[in-house]
This record gives C-alpha cells, sequence and structure tokens, in this order.
C-alpha cells in the first residue's frame, strides 16, 4: 500500500513540476493558465490519492475527498473567471509567427 | 431560469440540513453532546436561511448518470493531461494555440454547464466565453481542438440530460 501511494505522489509530483516549467515556459495569460489548471486537475489529483492511500479510510480520507471535490469544483471556475476577463479585456491569444 | 426559481420542499430543507450536519461532524470529529448539539443548530440554521431558491433540485437519476459520466472524464483528463505534459516538456515547445468556436446542441443551462467546466477541467483547453449554447474554447494545439470539434464530449452530455425539459 505505501509503495502505491508513494508512486501516485511521485507521478502528481511529475505533474506539479510540468505545470511549474509550463507557467515559466509558455507565451501569454492564456497558454500559461493551461499549465495552472494541469497542478489542481491532475497534480493535486494524485498527490492527494496518495495522501488517502497512505491514510487508509477513516475520517481524513473523507475529508481528502471533500477537498478534491471542492478542488474540481472551484477549478474550472477560476480558471474560465480569470480568461474570461483577459479576453474581455482586449488581450489576443499568442500565435505562432509562421500563422 | 425555470429550475432556480422553484421553491423547495420541507424534505429538501431537511435533506440539506442532514448534509450539512455530516459535513460538520466531519470536520469536528468530536462526538460529545455540545458539538452535535451545536452542529445540528447551526445545519438546520443555515438550511433555514438558505431555503428560498435553490438552482440545485434534487434528482437521483439525473445525478447518477452525471456520476457514471465523471471515469470517462477522468480519462479524458489524464490523456490530455499527458499530450500537454509532452507539449510543455518538448524542447522546441510546438504549441498552436487557437480560438474556436463551438455551437452546441445542448438545450438545458445545466448541460451547458457541464460542457464548460469539462472542456476547462480538461487540461488543454479552456472555455473562455459562453453565450447561451455557443463557446468559445482557447486549445493548444490541433489535437486538442479537434477533441472538442469531434463532439464525443458533448454527446455524452446531451446523452446525460435526454430526459430534462429543455430550458434554452
Amino acid at each position: 500500500m505505501d509503495i502505491l501511494s508513494i508512486i501516485f505522489m511521485l507521478a502528481g509530483l511529475f505533474f506539479l513540476i510540468v505545470a511549474a516549467i509550463g507557467v515559466i515556459r509558455l507565451p501569454d495569460v492564456f497558454s500559461r493558465s493551461h499549465a495552472v489548471s494541469l497542478t489542481d486537475s491532475l497534480g493535486a489529483l494524485l498527490m492527494l490519492i496518495g495522501i488517502a492511500l497512505h491514510e487508509g479510510l477513516g475520517k481524513n480520507t473523507l475529508k481528502i475527498l471533500v477537498v478534491l471535490t471542492l478542488l474540481y469544483i472551484l477549478n474550472p471556475g477560476i480558471a474560465h473567471a480569470t480568461i474570461r476577463a483577459a479576453f474581455r479585456s482586449g488581450l489576443k491569444p499568442w500565435k505562432k509567427e509562421s500563422q | 431560469m425555470a429550475t432556480r426559481s422553484r421553491p423547495i420542499s420541507s424534505e429538501f430543507l431537511f435533506l440539506k440540513a442532514l448534509a450539512l450536519f455530516v459535513f460538520w461532524v466531519l470536520l469536528s470529529g468530536s462526538f460529545d453532546w455540545v458539538h452535535l448539539g451545536l452542529g445540528l443548530i447551526c445545519s438546520f440554521g443555515v438550511a433555514w436561511v438558505n431555503s428560498g431558491h435553490s438552482p440545485f433540485v434534487p434528482k437521483f437519476r439525473l445525478w447518477l448518470s452525471i456520476f457514471l459520466y465523471l471515469p470517462w472524464l477522468f480519462y479524458k483528463i489524464f490523456e490530455s493531461g499527458i499530450h500537454l505534459s509532452k507539449l510543455i516538456l518538448h524542447p522546441s515547445l510546438p504549441i498552436e494555440p487557437r480560438l474556436i468556436s463551438v455551437e452546441t446542441k445542448l438545450r438545458h443551462q445545466a448541460a451547458v454547464v457541464l460542457f464548460g467546466n469539462s472542456i476547462t477541467l480538461t487540461p488543454g483547453t479552456i472555455t473562455v466565453e459562453v453565450e447561451q449554447n455557443r463557446l468559445i474554447i482557447h486549445a493548444m494545439d490541433k489535437d486538442l481542438g479537434d477533441d472538442i470539434e469531434s463532439k464525443q464530449m458533448e454527446s455524452k452530455i446531451a446523452d446525460i440530460f435526454k430526459n430534462e425539459e429543455p430550458d434554452i
């Protein structure tokens, strides 16, 4: 069980690191927010599953489930609100020069 | 807006208070009379204060089919998460961001919300703007954009809501 939880946490860590690299490498608000939402939708998910497997069935695992549910409701809302604000303020998405 | 102005029934008030009470017990973790009593008073108080109108009408069948849709959504999130990670880690950063406009055939507000949220949850695509049933979506490359335009997700959501009254 411990090995499984470590595997899940490492996978989550991988996506968190990729998201951090993405925020630095990607060119504009629109594409950066994709990287940010990767943190919540996969990084946090795998991390919290790892913690839940470590804790076993009980009160703490239920709390983690509540956190996950809230994350999955709030994450798209926040990402959408940020991007819509950027779009409405007239920001044009970055495009490749060749296009 | 038909569902939003529907007044809720007393058994739904009770259900809401019960859910809040379970949440209270989960967070407090103590089972003595003071904590349980305070929690009971608070959860009924909060449920009563919020008893005016509620967009969340309990429809067991609908929630069950939304629940059954989740595993597919998680699979999709995983698939495109790996795709996006490849794009980010690739030395030459082969991204082609684009805005695509999608006209859905969904005729329920809740269905459009579910569709928009699913798109935003899937890494690499974000819902930028929603008007009735036209969505503007920002996608990171051609594959991710084509995935939305293939209507696979949309038809799954249309299946969930096929027995409901249209409200758009």
